[in-house]
C-alpha cells in the first residue's frame, strides 16, 4: 500500500505550490466502512489524508461539480490549480474529460497513487452489517486486516476486491503529475468474462433480467451523480421541453433512463464502478457499461481514457471508415 | 392551428397497396387538420390548385402532402405553399410511395402503416416552425482541379462563359491520361491531334490561371465562397525563361524511369514530360537530381542559355477564393501486380493496355516499331485479354469500366494497320459496344481487320521459351484454346486515382463502394455532389469514354457558372443551432460534423468565461450528425428539432 506520510508530505508541497488552489484526497469517514473526499486548502487539512483500501470512490467527478461564483465587476477568475489524488481509474476519468474539452490539463495537478485494487462497499457492509463505528482497514500480504468491536479479522483479498478491480488494466494512474511509491504490476484478465453469461442468454431472457433489475430503479440518480463523467450542466433526463424522460418511477421511465445513462457513456466509461457502488438498489450497471465498451473496443479499437490528445470515439468521423459491422 | 393533409394516389403507384380514400378519412380525424383530401397526381397543376384554394379558402397555417419522397417533390411543393404566402418550411413531407406502397404488398398492412406515417406527420406539423433561408455572397469565379481532359474542357468552357477560372494540375504538364494515349476510337483520330490545341488553348486563354505541378492542400467555406490552400511544388526551372531548347538534357547524369511512356524508356533528372506540354517548360524532378540540396551537379545549370534553372526556388501556398469548384482528378487503370495468375510480375511480356499504347505510339519508347519490352523483338502476335481484373468480385474489380473491350479492339486494330501480317487475338466475356458508332467499330476489326475474337477466358499463360503459351478456352465451341503469342496485353480496367481519394477526403465528399466519387443522384444529377457548389465530371465519379467525359464536363462548367454568374445565393435553412445554457463545450459536434462548420468559442457568464459550440450558418449542410452527437441535445437543427422528432416517435408509439 502507499505510505500515506509520503502522500501528506507531497500533498503538501503541492498545495505550498503558488498555481494550487486546493486539493482533493481521501479522509476517514463519518461511520462504517466509508471514507470521504477531502478539500485541502491548509497544511492542517493535508494531515487527514489518507489512503485505504476503502478509498474506492472517484474523486475525478469533483472539479467539475464546483460551482463558479458570479464575478464582481474587475474581479478576475480564480485560475489557480485543482489538485486530485488519482488512482489508476480516476486518472484515466480525468484524461477522458480532457479529451473531451471537459477540462483542461493546466487546470489540474494530479498525485498519482498505483492502486493495488480497492474493496467492494458491498460486499464488506454485507458481511458486516452492523458496523458503525469508522473502521480503518490495512492491506497486508493479500489480506485484509481490521479490527471490530477488540476482535481481529483477516479476509483473503479476492473476497472482498470490487469486481471493476479484479479485472482492471490500468491500475497506475494513466496521466499524473507526480506519482507517489512504486508503481503495481498489471496481470492481463480476462476483461469481459463477467457478462459472458449474459451475452450468450436469449433475447427474450435478457430482456426480462433487465426488466426486472430496471423494475427496482428508484431513479434517484446516484449512478450519474457519482460517475466523473455524468458531467453535463443540464442532465437530458432533466429536461422539460422536450421531456425525453417523464419524472413517474415506472418499469418503462426507468427502462429509458438507464439505457439512455448506459449509451451516453458507449466509448466514455473508463470503468471505474463509481455508478454502480452508489447504486442503492444493486442494479449492476456494469454490466452495461462492459457490454458497450466491449463493443467499442472491437469494433473501433478504441479504449478510452488512455489519452488526453486521442479524438473522442463518438466525436470523430473517418470517412475511410470500413464500417464492417453494419448489415 | 389548421392543417391540411393532402394524399397523392400517384395513379396506381400508390393506390395499389394503400387505400388512400381511408388514410384522408383517418387524417381528418386528427387533431388541427382541417382539410384532407385525395388526387390522382398531386404534382400535376390540378392537384397543385388543389392546394393553392384549400390554403386560401380555409386559411391553412400547414400543409402536408402524402405522397413520393422529399427528395422527389419537397421542392414542387415548397413552391406552392410559398406562392400562397406560407413559409416553405411549413411544409411536410409523408413518403408513402418509397416507405409504403413500393415496399409492400399488403393493402390492408400499407393502408395502417401510411395512416400511423400521416399521424405522426401531423404531430410534427403543428410544433413546425417558419424558417428563413439566408443569402450569401458570391466570388465569380471558379476551381478546376485536374486537368486531364475532363478537367480541360470544363476550364475552356468557363473561360468561355467569360468567368475566371484556375485549373491545378497535380503532374508537370495538363492532358492527364488522354495525352498518353496515340488514337482514339471510334475514329482511330490521333489523340494529340485533337487534344493539343485544347491544352494550347488553356495555356493562352486570359480567363485561365494554370497553376501545374501543385495540389489543392485545403478547402474551407461554403458554395459561392471557397476558401483554397493550393501548395505548388517547385519546378526549379523559371518557366517564362525556359525556351525548350533541350540542351540541359544531354548533359544531365542522372537516368530515371519515363512514366509518361509507363516505365518503359528512360527520361533525365531533367525533362518535359512529352513534347506537346503545357505549360511549355522543362522541369527538375527533385528525387532524383543531384543539384537539389546538397548541390552535387549544376551541369545543367551551366548550360542554361537562357538561366532557366533556379535551384533555390521553394514550395509556393497559394491562397484563393471561388464560388464553385469542379473536381476532375480523372482515375488510374487497376494495378497490373494484382494479376499474378496472368503471369504479372513474371512474365515481361505480359503488359497493360496503357503500355501497349505506348509502344505502338510513334512518339513511345521503341518510336513506333512495336517492340517488346524483354528483348526488343518485333511483336507479330498479340493476344488481349479483356475483363482483366474486372467483373470479378471475388477477387478483383466488381465492375465493368466500360471502355476496355473498345481500347482493346481499337489496339488490336492499330496493331493489324502497323503490322499487317500479324495476328491479334482478343479473349473476351462479352463485347460491350454500347456508344455512337462503336458496334461498327467492332465489326470493322472482326471482319475488314481480321482481329481474331474468341470468346472465353484464358486460364494460364506459360514463359514457352522466347514466347509465351497462352491457355485458354472457347466458350461458344466448348474447345480448349492453346496459341503462342509475343506480348500479351491485359486489358486492365478503371479504378479512381490517388487524386481522386486525396480530394475526396480534402473537400469531405462521399464516396461509393468502389471508391468513386458519389453523385447527388446517379440519372438527373451526374456531376453534383453531396456538397452544393462542388461538381465533379469525368471518371472520378466511374468509368467513362472521352464523349461522355466532354459532356460531362461542359455540364459541370455549366453548374458551376449557375453559381458564379449569381451576386448573392441562398443558403440551407435547416441548419444546426445551439442552446448555449444547456452547451457544456465539450466538442464532441466539432469532430462530428464534416463540413467543419463547428467552432468553440468563449462566452462570458456572470463574469467567467465558458466554452460553447457555435454553428456557422453558411458551413452547415443540416445533416444533423452534431444533433444526433450531443449528449444533452444542446445541439438541435431547424425543421428536424427534438421536439418534432420526439412528437412523431410518441405518434407511432401510440399505434
Amino acid at each position: 500500500m502507499v505510505d500515506q506520510k509520503k502522500l501528506v508530505e507531497v500533498a503538501k508541497e503541492t498545495l505550498a505550490r503558488k498555481d494550487v488552489k486546493y486539493i482533493i484526497g481521501y479522509k476517514k469517514g463519518s461511520y462504517g466502512f466509508q471514507t470521504s473526499a477531502a478539500f485541502a486548502y491548509t497544511p492542517k487539512d493535508v494531515e487527514q489524508f489518507i489512503f485505504t483500501p476503502l478509498c474506492n470512490k472517484n474523486l475525478a467527478k469533483y472539479p467539475l461539480k464546483e460551482e463558479k461564483l458570479p464575478l464582481k465587476r474587475g474581479e478576475e477568475e480564480d485560475k489557480r490549480k485543482i489538485g486530485i489524488v488519482v488512482k489508476g481509474c480516476d486518472s484515466r476519468a480525468i484524461t477522458q474529460i480532457i479529451q473531451e474539452n471537459g477540462m483542461n490539463r493546466e487546470e489540474v495537478v494530479l498525485l498519482g497513487i498505483p492502486c493495488p485494487g480497492v474493496i467492494n462497499q458491498k460486499e464488506i457492509e454485507k458481511r458486516f452489517p452492523n458496523q458503525s463505528e469508522i473502521t480503518e482497514i490495512n492491506e497486508i500480504n493479500d489480506e485484509y486486516v481490521f479490527t471490530i468491536e477488540g476482535k481481529e479479522h483477516k479476509i483473503p483479498k479476492q473476497e472482498l476486491l470490487a469486481e471493476v478491480c479484479k479485472t482492471c488494466d490500468y491500475p497506475n494512474p494513466v496521466l499524473y503529475d507526480v506519482m507517489i511509491g512504486e508503481e503495481v504490476e498489471v496481470n492481463p484478465k480476462e476483461e469481459y468474462e463477467g457478462i459472458k453469461e449474459l451475452e450468450e442468454a436469449s433475447l427474450e431472457d435478457r430482456w426480462e433480467y433487465w426488466e426486472e433489475q430496471f423494475q427496482s430503479c428508484i431513479r434517484c440518480y446516484a449512478c450519474r451523480e457519482a460517475c466523473p463523467l455524468c458531467y453535463c450542466s443540464t442532465c437530458m433526463a432533466d429536461l422539460l421541453e422536450p421531456q425525453w424522460i417523464r419524472r413517474s418511477v415506472n418499469l418503462s421511465e426507468n427502462t429509458a433512463w438507464n439505457i439512455m445513462r448506459a449509451f451516453h457513456l458507449a466509448g466514455r466509461c473508463i470503468n471505474c464502478g463509481a455508478c454502480e457502488n452508489a447504486c442503492p438498489m444493486d442494479i449492476p450497471l456494469m454490466e452495461l457499461n462492459k457490454k458497450l465498451g466491449k463493443e467499442v473496443k472491437e469494433m473501433f479499437e478504441y479504449t478510452p481514457g488512455l489519452d488526453i490528445d486521442a479524438k473522442p470515439l463518438l466525436g470523430s468521423f473517418n470517412p475511410d471508415d470500413p464500417e464492417e459491422f453494419i448489415k | 392551428m389548421r392543417i391540411g393533409v393532402y394524399v397523392c394516389e400517384c395513379g396506381k403507384n400508390i393506390s395499389a397497396t394503400v387505400d388512400t380514400e381511408k388514410v384522408a378519412e383517418y387524417a381528418k380525424s386528427l387533431p388541427n387538420v382541417a382539410s384532407s383530401r385525395v388526387y390522382k397526381y398531386m404534382c400535376a397543376d390540378p392537384g397543385q390548385e388543389i392546394i393553392k384554394k384549400d390554403i386560401e379558402e380555409l386559411k391553412l397555417d400547414k400543409v402536408i402532402v402524402a405522397a413520393c419522397s422529399p427528395r422527389m417533390h419537397e421542392p414542387t411543393f415548397r413552391a406552392v405553399i410559398e406562392d400562397k404566402g406560407l413559409n416553405p418550411y411549413t411544409l411536410e413531407i409523408v413518403n408513402i410511395r418509397e416507405q409504403v406502397s413500393w415496399v409492400h404488398d399488403d393493402k390492408k398492412k400499407g393502408t395502417k402503416k401510411a395512416k400511423s406515417l400521416v399521424k405522426s406527420s401531423v404531430m410534427r406539423s403543428a410544433l413546425m416552425e417558419p424558417l428563413d433561408r439566408k443569402r450569401v455572397g458570391v466570388t465569380h469565379k471558379a476551381l478546376v482541379i485536374g486537368a486531364g481532359i475532363a478537367g480541360i474542357q470544363a476550364a475552356l468552357d468557363i473561360a468561355g462563359s467569360g468567368y475566371q477560372v484556375t485549373l491545378v494540375e497535380k503532374s508537370s504538364s495538363i492532358g492527364g491520361k488522354m495525352a498518353q494515349l496515340d488514337k482514339t476510337f471510334p475514329t482511330l483520330d490521333c489523340s494529340a491531334c485533337i487534344l493539343s490545341p485544347k491544352m494550347v488553348e488553356v495555356g493562352r486563354n486570359p480567363n485561365i490561371t494554370l497553376i501545374a505541378n501543385a495540389e489543392v492542400e485545403q478547402v474551407d467555406g461554403y458554395v459561392g465562397n471557397f476558401k483554397v490552400k493550393i501548395k505548388k511544388r517547385p519546378r526549379y526551372v523559371i518557366e517564362d525563361k525556359c525556351t525548350m531548347c533541350d540542351d540541359c538534357v544531354p548533359v544531365c547524369p542522372v537516368i530515371v524511369h519515363d512514366e509518361y511512356n509507363e516505365n518503359l524508356s528512360p527520361r533525365k533528372a531533367i525533362y518535359i514530360a512529352f513534347p506537346q506540354a503545357i505549360p511549355a517548360s522543362y522541369i527538375i524532378d527533385p528525387d532524383d537530381c543531384l543539384g537539389i540540396d546538397p548541390l552535387i551537379c549544376s551541369k545543367c545549370k551551366d548550360v542554361c542559355g537562357p538561366e532557366a534553372i533556379d535551384f533555390d526556388m521553394k514550395p509556393e501556398i497559394i491562397e484563393d477564393e471561388f464560388g464553385a469548384i469542379v473536381v476532375a482528378t480523372g482515375f488510374e487503370t487497376y494495378p497490373i501486380e494484382n494479376l499474378g495468375e496472368y503471369g504479372a510480375g513474371n512474365i515481361p511480356d505480359v503488359i497493360t493496355g496503357l503500355e501497349f499504347e505506348r509502344l505502338i505510339s510513334p512518339g513511345g519508347p521503341s518510336t513506333g516499331d512495336l517492340r517488346r519490352p524483354s528483348d526488343g523483338k518485333l511483336i507479330k502476335n498479340v493476344v488481349f485479354i479483356h475483363c482483366a481484373g474486372s467483373r470479378d468480385p471475388a477477387k478483383h474489380l466488381p465492375y465493368c469500366s466500360k471502355i476496355c473491350c473498345m481500347y482493346s479492339t481499337k489496339q488490336a486494330l492499330m496493331f493489324k494497320n502497323e503490322v499487317r501480317d500479324g495476328t491479334a487475338v482478343n479473349f473476351y466475356i462479352d463485347i460491350r459496344t454500347g456508344g455512337k458508332d462503336y458496334e461498327e467499330f467492332y465489326q470493322r476489326a472482326a471482319e475488314e481487320a481480321k482481329v481474331v475474337y474468341i470468346r472465353g477466358k484464358v486460364s494460364e499463360l506459360i514463359q514457352d521459351g522466347a514466347e509465351i503459351l497462352v491457355k485458354g478456352v472457347n466458350t461458344l465451341t466448348a474447345e480448349t484454346v492453346e496459341l503462342h503469342a509475343d506480348v500479351v496485353v491485359l486489358a486492365t480496367g478503371i479504378i479512381p486515382s490517388q487524386g481522386t481519394k486525396d480530394i475526396a477526403s480534402v473537400l469531405r465528399l462521399s464516396l461509393g463502394i468502389n471508391g468513386f466519387i458519389k453523385e447527388a443522384h446517379p440519372k438527373l444529377k451526374p456531376v453534383e455532389t453531396s456538397i452544393t457548389g462542388v461538381f465533379v465530371a469525368g471518371c472520378a465519379t466511374g468509368p467513362k469514354d472521352i464523349p461522355e467525359t466532354v459532356s460531362q464536363a461542359g455540364r459541370a462548367a455549366v453548374r458551376a457558372c449557375n453559381i458564379i454568374a449569381q451576386d448573392e445565393i441562398e443558403v440551407e435553412a435547416t441548419i444546426a443551432h445551439v442552446d448555449e445554457i444547456l452547451c457544456r463545450g465539450c466538442g464532441i459536434c466539432v469532430g462530428t460534423c464534416p463540413y467543419s462548420a463547428i467552432t468553440l468559442i468563449d462566452t462570458k457568464r456572470f463574469g467567467n468565461i465558458y466554452k460553447v459550440a457555435s454553428v456557422n450558418e453558411a458551413l452547415c449542410k443540416g445533416c444533423g450528425s452534431c444533433a444526433a452527437a450531443c449528449l444533452n441535445s444542446a445541439i438541435n437543427q431547424f425543421g428536424f428539432e427534438d421536439k418534432q422528432i420526439l412528437a412523431m416517435i410518441q405518434a407511432l408509439g401510440e399505434e
